[in-house]
Formats: C-alpha cells, structure tokens, sequence
C-alpha cells in the first residue's frame, strides 16, 4: 500500500488542567489541540514538551533495590480525555432560562419547583431579575434573607471562580447566608479523630504527612487499604500516579490488605487479601483487635505511656470492665461479619508487620452514623503500633497538603517529594475564599433542608471543613441573633439532590413557600437546577482564559496559563462574568472587579504566584506551563509523625495535652456523657437519631445494608452525561425501555431470593424514597450488602418520592453523623430493601416522567425542561 | 514493523485506552486513514472487565481487544474490493473510499475487532493512529494515555526486552498477529483457606497440594490466614491435598479449574 499522504494532526496546542477539584485545586494537567476553532482532543502533557528534565529536576524514590518516580507525562482520568463529552453535552444549558410560572412581580408558585418547565428569556431580562431581586431581598429581609451556595467541587478554576463569585459580592455588600460545606470525604476523622490527634483543620495525619509515601516503600511491611480505593477516589483531582504506586508496593512484596463490604476497584487489581466488612461495622472490627492485642500482650506499652493519656481508661472498655461486654473477636464478628478467626489473624498480622493504613479520602469506612467512632479508634490502633515510628503511618492518597498550609500557616510537607516552590495563584482567585472569616449566619450544607422546613435549628460546630477543633463546641443557632431565615437561595453549586443526606427532604424545601427566589448558575441542566426559579447558563473552562496550578498530581507542582481554546457554546458566560454584570445592575462593577479586566487578574495571579522570578510573564505565555523544579532536600523532611515519635515532649502533637488523647480532654470537658461521641471511642450500636444495623427493628423491613461511595465513573455530581462511560456496565445499565438506569451491586445469594437478574430494572426503597437502578449481580460485593455510586442525575418520577435518575442519596440518612457532631453528612451504610420494578406500571401512572425525551447515547437532555413553545421553537 | 504489547497483569481497567481513542475518532475526519467514528458503539479498543472467583476470593482482570494487525490477515483476503491493505511498517488500514460495505472482513476476522458503520455503509476499526504516527508523533492515543505501562508500542525490535513471554491471541487462527499480550486469562487461580473450626483460627503452613489431571503436582504453604492461592494454572480439573501434622488430611476432587476458583473455606479436623 502506499503511504497515505501526511494529514495536518495538529492544530493549536493549549494547556489546561483537567482536575475537576474546583477551590483552586489544580491538577491532571492536559493538552488540549484545536483547529479551525473546534476541539479536536485531549491528551496528557509531556513534561519536556518545553523545558528539558534538567528544568524540572525528576524525584526518585529508591528502596529494596528498586526506584519509584514521576513519569514523562501527565497521568490523566479518563475524565480528561472524555471532557469534550461534557463541553459539547446534549445537557448543556444554551441560554438563560425563567420558570414558566414564576412571576416576580406576581405568582411565584415554589409547590411547583421540580415539576414545572422553562422558557428561554434574554440574558438582559435575567440580569435585571436578579439584580432586582436581590435588592428586593435586602430591603424587605435584610441581608442575610440570601443564601449563597458556592462551595465543593467543579471545574478548577481561578480568576472564573467557579463555586463563590457570587458569594464574594455579597459580601462586599455587606452580608449573606453561607452554605457551609462539612467535610463530606472525610466526616469521620474531622469529628472525631481530631480529638484524639488534633491534625486541626482536616483530622487525617495532616500537616503531619511529609514523605509518608517513600517512608511506606522503605519500611512497611502490610498497607491496610482501610475502605480505600485510588482506582476510584483518586482520579477527580488527586493523582493517578498512585495507580503506579501500588503496582510498586506489589512490586517490592509490601502486602495489600483490602477491608471493605465491596470488591472495590483497587482492591479488584492490588489487593493479596480482601477481608468483606460490613458497611460502618469497622468499629467492631478495630475494637476486636485492640482486644486481641491486650490479651495477648503484643502492643506498645512504653509508646503510650510517654505518647498518650486516657489509654487504661479505654483498656477497660475494651475488655468489658466498664460495660461487662469484652470486645473479643467472637463479639465483633456477629456485628461486621468479619469471620473470629479473620479476625484474630488480622490482628496477629498488623502487630507482626511493620504496618501503614492507606486511605485516599470517602469511603465507606468514614461516611456512616457515628463515623467519629471507627475514625478515633483507628487513630488508637497505630499508637498501639507506636504511631509515627518508621512505616508507621495513616497515609493519604489525596494530597491538598498544601492548601492546610494556607490556612493554618503551618509548614507542611507533601506526602510525595515536591517542589521547593509550590506555585499558588490565590491572589487571583475569584471564587468564595475558604479562609475567610465565615459571616454572621451559616446553614451547614447538611442543614438545609431543616433550615428550611423547620425555620430553625441549633447546633455544635459550624461543620467549616478549615475551622479548628474548638469550633465543634461552639454553638451555633439559625436563625443567628438579629438575622432573617432565608427566603432567596443563589446557588454555583446546584448538586444537592445527589450528592447530600436526605436529599428528598431538600425537594421539599426547595419547594417551601418562604424561599420565594431560586437562582442558579451552572452549564448543565441537572440535579438542583430542576428546582430553580432563574438559571444563567455558565460555560466551562475550555471556553476561558484563565490561569491555574497543579499541585495535587504528585508529579511536579506546575504554574499553568490556561488560555481559551473554543468560543463560548450557546449564549453561555463565565461564573465571574455573570456576577460582575449583576454587579454593574447594582452599582458597584468597580469595586467588585477592582477595576481590573480578565487579563489583569491573570497577570496578577502570575505576579503573585511565588515563582514569577523564576518564570518570566513573556515565557509563561510562550510556553503556557511552568513545572518548579524538585525541592533538593526533599529526603530530610522528617516522615509523618517521626519527630513526635522520637521525641513527644520536643515536638508535641496539636493536643490540649500535646499526646495523643485517647480519652479526649476536649470531649470530657464540653460533653462528658454523650453516648454517641463518648470521651474514649466505643462502638455505638443505635442512637435515638440513627437506627441502621442489620439487627435492628427497621432492618425487618428493610434488611439490606446500602453502601454508597464516591463514583467510578464520575467525580460526584459531575460527568454524569458522558457517553462514553455509558457504554461501560459499571457505569450505567441500559434498561430495556433504553433508559440509563445507575448500576445497584447486589451479591447472588440476595438477588436469587427477589427474582432478580443482572440487567433486571430494580427499586432500592425504605420510608425516606425509591430509586430505580439496573441490577448487577456479582461476586464483587459481600451478602447482605447492595452498593451505588453516588452522584447520578436526579430525575423525578414523583418530585421528593421516586427517582430514576438513581440518585442513592434519596435513600440517605436525614440525621447527622452524631448529636452534637450536628453538621455531619451519613451518607453509607443504611438500610433498604431492593425489588423488582413494575416498569409498566410505573409507565402507566407516570407517563409524564417517562415521556421525557432522552439521547441515545448520554441520557437526560437540556429539551426535557423546555416548556412545549420552547421545543417547537 | 510497528508492534503493540499489551500486559493484562498491570491493566488497572481506568479505560483511559478506550475513552482516548474515542476522544481521537469520534467527530474527527481523519480520511484518508479513517472516517469519524460514531459516538457509541464502535470500541477499535475495548476494556471489557473480567470478575472471577467468588467472595472473599475475587479478582477483576480486564481483557484488551483491539486489531491484531495481522501479517498474515484474513480481512485483507476477505475483501472482494481490495480495500484493505497493510503498509510497509505493519499497520493494516482500511480505505473508506474503496470499502463498499460487503462486511466480508468481519464475518473473517478472527478476533471480532472489526466494527460497521451503518450511516457511512463501511467498516472501520483500530488504525493504530497511523494518521499521528505519519505526522510524526511517536506513539497510538491509547499508549500514549495509558497510566500503567500496561500499553507499549514502538518497533518489534525495540519491545524485545518486555516481550519474553508474551503470547499472541488464537495462534490457532495463523494470522501472525503484531499485537502481543502478557498475562491472557487463558491461565487461573485455584485458592482456598483452611481453619481449625474447633479452636476458631486459621490454620497457617499446612502443605497444599495440587495435582493435575496428568498427575503433575504443586504445593505451597498456607499464610497466617490460611490462605492458598495457586497462580495461573491451565485449564482442565484438579485435587486439592491439605495437610498438616496433628491434623486429618483433607481431599477435594474435580475442581473445575476453567475459570478462576475459590473452593472457600476448608475445616481441618484433628
């Protein structure tokens, strides 16, 4: 054959960073190619496409004869590669878009959010509603009358501040209501091990986590993968090099123990064990193993005499003294349904090794109610192992170390060897800032729907992911002192329904007649957006210039230009756009800007960055990506808690007593007999605010245990609309009315007794909603348990009652993690039984819902929500 | 010859190969190396996952299916139009502009990587990025987006060192494949865990062994959760002897070793 003549592959090359963190969190640094203004891919970026290795100065990790390192390239998700699915999605919102019967000067009809359609209306019309709106607020209300929802995760941008843009006006104006965002990856820890370690403000070993990585491929022996997935969790925002990294410890024989109810996509490929745990039974499990370390004399006693206090006291409980119930294997087998003798071999094994547990954030250890207990007594079972001595460590796959820098100013080290100076271009940032003081009345995230439907609430802790552990003391009230509830929500983050607790309960208060304005801001047409009154279509970030970092690939910490690479779909603007026009309306563009244009945010973001002596403005524009050069003396930083460990009254850690409290000084003080969150960890069996063991008198109706964890093929809310992923079963099932049903895990010996089959279209319910999914039936789960990603559309076939989209989060606990850990999310480990559907009937009395149109290949569109003149238009 | 390698064993299943070549045909005109690919329902390479063994012993391995480019290839023949051809260095095309849609070459490729497209009325399939590599790029989207290294391309003289032991798919079919894999799941586990039901505790270094319907044996020693696991074992069936001192020895016949097997857990009495 001959050679085909050479075609132009090509095109114009742009660098953007893939990571979908948001909060300024750049990573998965991609190259973007374009020609003739249409995108043509997405691809990883090779580090030496401008600079050479002698720039960028490679870190090398080596230990038992091998090396570990970065590779050439940027490691990307499969996310990156399918963002051009998600720019051009049949989901994406063209225009701005009116309720059809909200009238702001008239009939504003809140019954009928989620149900009613929209109608296209200039963006000059929606500006002025809003703008209007607003002041019609203040002047009746006050300022706090606005909610502003601007947090969690998105598109990662700086000077479009996706998530806050908003948020930061109203401030400027003089007061709003703040969502809050709990710490929904890692609710357990924040609430619970930061009493016992402090490790203000996130609670895993952080800042403390300098060099855990190499220290793990030099001196540990068995890595815990406790809940743990970095085949999933990790491919959002944090790094894909710990795919590699894994791969290397099987390399070097370091064991890979995986405990979790599900077969999860880590342990699928890595794991020599996996040991199946009953969702949120860890507690159990870690008792029990306390309990065999005690009776059989193989723990640490000389560590937690000069490392720790509280430690007789938990002893006791441990061996029944208090309670008159040992915690032995045998007991806590019946409730994690870990077999005794796993049980008592796992325990052997973890004082035997030189052990690590291995995390990478979410979960199903550290999402369900009172998730505060097995967080703590992880925390005890370390410094039973002598916490802090080498390979002793608990490690996180997801970095964001530096961020804890920022706000607490203490120095803190990345996990994996790092530059000397770490790019951070804050100083343009646009989006809510996380370090801010928060403003006189907050709603937790977790709190919304009550806020709404009750008017009030009361609460320890503002839930604030960056606030120190004091703050879980602090009272908090709702209404807060001279400040109006709320009756307008203006929302960057409209992902509620999918990805909170009880998100039917959030139906209802999104339909609650005080909230009287509902503005969104989002490019696609989904979960919250339903509900809205007013929604202004944003456009995502490949259609911005912008300026970004990644410091969260674990690779090199890069200074990236991110230039635009398409025009803007449809009428589409940015997040900061919109806000500066509500701005101009309200008379203060000037000060809300401070005067300065898109492009001059971004030089200041360069300026500011602490590297621009090292890259000039003229050569981040020529090359678009800066990779600061590897910190030479990364190998003296001490590893994880080391210092502590060799000298604790030298370097003590961030305690009241400096040890670590086992019984926690904090808890005893401020709430000495709470029995969910009691001074030392214990296991807690049921509460009057949860009631969700397979024991229990709910289980008799609903005896499945519902574990739910941060989605494979999705990075929460986001990316639901990918076809590309559709086509993978693990993604979504295709029912037989060509639906995309969400997949539900459900082992063989509990689908056999319902009837059910992989592809059958089943319903998860209990007394708080039904889901329908597609079944997949499968030895990747444990009996007794079903698993569901979270994160899939929302959409109604009864708004606040049945959903087909798969929202899990329907299902989901309404009470928090604990009484008085008030802003805690459950959102894993809960009951439900599980059924065949009557699609047909379904059908017959729904046809409304089930005549949506829908594409073939991604699903829910855009037109669904368009009213019948819209469509024919 | 332009050669691609594929290691199951270090295939974490992230589908980037799949979601890139997608990301590099679908709504892109590459012809004359290739037409647009439709958005769903073509896979020039595709993941599919493979779930084996059952609870607690399962594992996931992830079978890569892409053409074969095959020296010797039956599509070439098949093709009543001639339009399909393989270039000097190996890569087998197919010319849209001479394919008339007889969809001759799918009904005689072996491996069943060959896709229709009813829209355009042709058949198309993996190109290896001839396109790119024409215009001077070094490496197939799907290896050059692959995090693992489970994807390696380049010139068959140059893969030498990590093709010891890669085997080729259905040699039966005498095609002379240029795609070469490692770890095919043609080989299985047989694992298992023995416990002492009358004390509770995993019973550790009991002598295994397993014995092959010709009389071959293996043995291992079970670890501190009694675990055994034997590695990549042919197909066909296989007994288990489990035994240790103070204990009664344990026989399990006709294990059907054609997919990976957990015989589960196993009582060891005194």
């Amino acid at each position: 054959m001959k050679q085909t003549p050479k075609l132009d592959t090509r095109g114009e090359t742009f660098v953007k960073g893939t990571g979908l963190s948001a909060c300024g969190c750049g990573s998965h640094t991609a190259c973007v190619d374009v020609k003739d203004g249409k995108l043509i891919r997405i691809r990883p970026l090779h580090f030496d496409w401008q600079y050479t290795p002698e720039d960028y100065k490679p870190w090398k990790i080596d230990a038992r004869g091998k090396s570990f390192g970065p590779t050439s390239k940027s490691l990307l998700a499969p996310f990156g590669m399918a963002y051009k699915k998600r720019i051009y999605s049949p989901n994406r919102i063209p225009y701005p878009l009116k309720r059809v019967d909200w009238d702001p000067d008239g009939e504003r009809n809140p019954q009928n959010r989620g149900i009613s359609k929209y109608e296209r209306i200039s963006w000059d019309e929606a500006l002025d509603i809003a703008a209007k709106e607003l002041k019609r607020m203040w002047a009746k209300y006050g300022k706090e009358a606005v909610l502003a929802q601007c947090d969690g995760h998105g598109e990662t941008k700086i000077v479009h501040g996706v998530h806050g843009a908003h948020a930061m006006l109203l401030d400027m104006m003089g007061g709003f209501t703040l969502q809050v965002r709990n710490p929904d990856s890692w609710e357990g820890w924040y609430w619970g091990a930061k009493h016992i370690w402090g490790m203000d403000p996130v609670g895993l070993q952080w800042p403390y986590n300098g060099n855990v990585f190499p220290d793990i491929l030099k001196n540990t022996d068995t890595c815990l993968m406790w809940g743990c997935d970095p085949e999933t969790t990790s491919w959002g925002f944090g790094s894909v090099l710990m795919s590699r990294y894994c791969y290397h410890l099987t390399d070097l024989g370091i064991k890979q123990i995986y405990i979790c109810p599900d077969l999860n996509y880590s342990a699928a490929i890595h794991a020599d064990k996996w040991i199946p745990v009953r969702p949120n039974t860890d507690a159990a499990l870690q008792l029990a193993i306390a309990h065999y370390w005690i009776t059989h004399d193989t723990y640490d006693k000389a560590y937690l005499e000069t490392h720790s206090i509280g430690f007789d006291k938990f002893k006791s409980y441990v061996l029944g003294e208090e309670d008159g119930v040992a915690k032995s294997p045998e007991w806590a087998a019946e409730k994690c349904g870990v077999p005794s003798r796993t049980i008592k071999a796992l325990a052997r094994r973890f004082a035997r090794d030189v052990t690590s547990i291995v995390h990478v954030q979410g979960g199903p250890m550290i999402r369900g109610a009172f998730s505060t207990e097995p967080a703590r007594l992880e925390v005890v079972l370390l410094a039973m192992q002598g916490l802090g001595k080498p390979g002793v460590h608990q490690a996180n796959m997801t970095s964001g170390a530096f961020l804890v820098e920022h706000s607490t100013g203490r120095v803190c080290r990345p996990a994996m060897p790092g530059a000397k100076k770490v790019p951070w271009v804050g100083a343009s940032y646009t989006g809510y800032n996380l370090f801010l003081p928060i403003p006189k009345q907050i709603i937790p995230k977790t709190l919304v729907h009550d806020a709404i439907l009750d008017g009030k609430f009361e609460i320890f802790g503002s839930a604030h992911q960056q606030f120190p552990t004091e703050d879980q003391f602090k009272k908090y009230v709702y209404p807060a002192p001279g400040c109006s509830p709320i009756h307008m929500i203006w929302s960057d983050t409209p992902c509620l329904m999918t990805c909170w607790n009880d998100s039917n309960k959030n139906a209802e208060a999104y339909r609650h007649e005080s909230i009287e304005c509902f503005l969104v801001q989002h490019p696609w047409m989904e979960n919250d957006c339903l509900f809205a009154d007013l929604i202004l279509p944003v456009n995502t970030k490949f259609e911005e210039n912008d300026i970004g970092t990644d410091f969260i690939s674990f690779q090199y910490d890069m200074l990236l230009l991110e230039k635009k690479c398409i025009e803007p779909i449809g009428e589409t603007k940015t997040d900061w756009e919109i806000v500066v026009e509500i701005a101009d309306r309200l008379g203060v563009k000037e000060q809300y800007t401070q005067g300065m244009n898109e492009q001059q945010w971004i030089e200041r973001g360069w300026r500011e960055s602490g590297v621009a002596d090292m890259v000039s403005w003229e050569e981040l524009n020529e090359k678009q990506y800066f990779p600061s050069p590897t910190d030479p003396d990364w190998e003296k930083w001490p590893a994880g808690l080391y210092e502590f460990y060799a000298d604790p009254e030298k370097h003590p850690i961030q305690t009241p007593s400096g040890k670590l409290e086992i019984e926690s000084s904090g808890l005893l003080k401020n709430f000495p007999n709470d029995p969910e969150r009691p001074p030392i960890p214990k296991w807690v069996e049921k509460s009057a605010l949860h009631d969700e063991r397979l024991g229990g008198e709910r289980a008799k109706l609903y005896p499945l245990l519902c574990m739910s964890n941060h989605p494979k093929w999705r990075i929460h809310a986001q990316l639901d609309d990918v076809s590309w992923f559709h086509e993978i079963h693990t993604s979504k099932i295709i029912g037989p009315d060509g639906y995309h049903y969400e997949p539900m895990w459900i082992h063989p010996s509990d689908a056999a007794p319902r009837g059910i089959k992989s592809g059958d279209i089943v319903n998860a319910f209990n007394e708080r909603g039904e889901v329908l999914f597609g079944a997949y039936v499968t030895e990747r789960v444990m009996a007794g348990v079903v698993y569901a990603d979270h994160g899939a559309r929302y959409d109604p076939i009864v708004v606040g009652k049945i959903d087909r989209g798969g929202s899990i989060n329907t299902l989901t606990p309404h009470a928090r993690t604990s009484t008085k850990a008030s802003g805690g999310m459950v959102t894993n480990g809960f009951l439900v039984e599980v059924a065949v559907a009557d699609l047909e009937g379904l059908r017959r009395d729904y046809p409304d819902a089930f005549a949506r149109p829908i594409d073939r290949a991604s699903g829910l569109v855009f037109e669904r929500v368009l009213a019948e003149k819209e469509n024919q238009q | 010859m332009k050669t691609l390698l594929i290691d199951i064993d270090r295939c974490n299943g992230c589908h980037c190969c799949q979601i890139a070549c997608k990301d590099e045909h679908v709504g892109n005109d590459w012809s004359p190396y290739a037409k647009p690919q439709p958005d769903i329902g073509q896979f020039w390479i595709k993941v599919t996952d493979v779930v084996q063994g059952s609870v607690p012993k399962v594992r996931v391995r992830y079978m890569l299916d892409v053409c074969q480019h095959c020296d010797d290839a039956p599509c070439i023949k098949a093709c009543d139009s001639q339009a399909i051809a393989k270039r000097e260095d190996g890569i087998v095309l197919i010319d849209a502009a001479k394919c008339n849609g007889a969809r001759a070459c799918q009904a005689a490729c072996p491996y069943g990587v060959i896709y229709f497209n009813d829209e355009l009325n042709i058949a198309q399939k993996c190109t290896m990025c001839a396109h790119l590599l024409d215009d001077g790029w070094k490496e197939p989207r799907c290896v050059d987006v692959c995090p693992t290294d489970a994807l390696r391309f380049g010139e068959e003289e140059e893969l030498k060192a990590f093709m010891e032991g890669a085997e080729i798919l259905k040699p039966e079919a005498e095609t002379k494949p240029r795609v070469h894999y490692k770890g095919l799941l043609n080989k299985f586990f047989i694992a298992g865990a023995v416990f002492d039901p009358v004390i509770d505790e995993c019973v550790e270094d009991c002598t295994v062994t397993l014995i092959a319907t010709d009389g071959v044996k293996s043995t291992l020693k079970t670890d501190d959760f009694g675990d055994f696991w034997f590695e990549r074992n042919p197909p066909g069936t296989y007994s288990l002897v489990i035994e240790k001192q103070g204990y009664q020895p344990h026989r399990i016949d006709s294990i059907d070793a054609s997919i990976d097997v957990n015989v589960g857990d196993i009582e060891l009495l005194k």
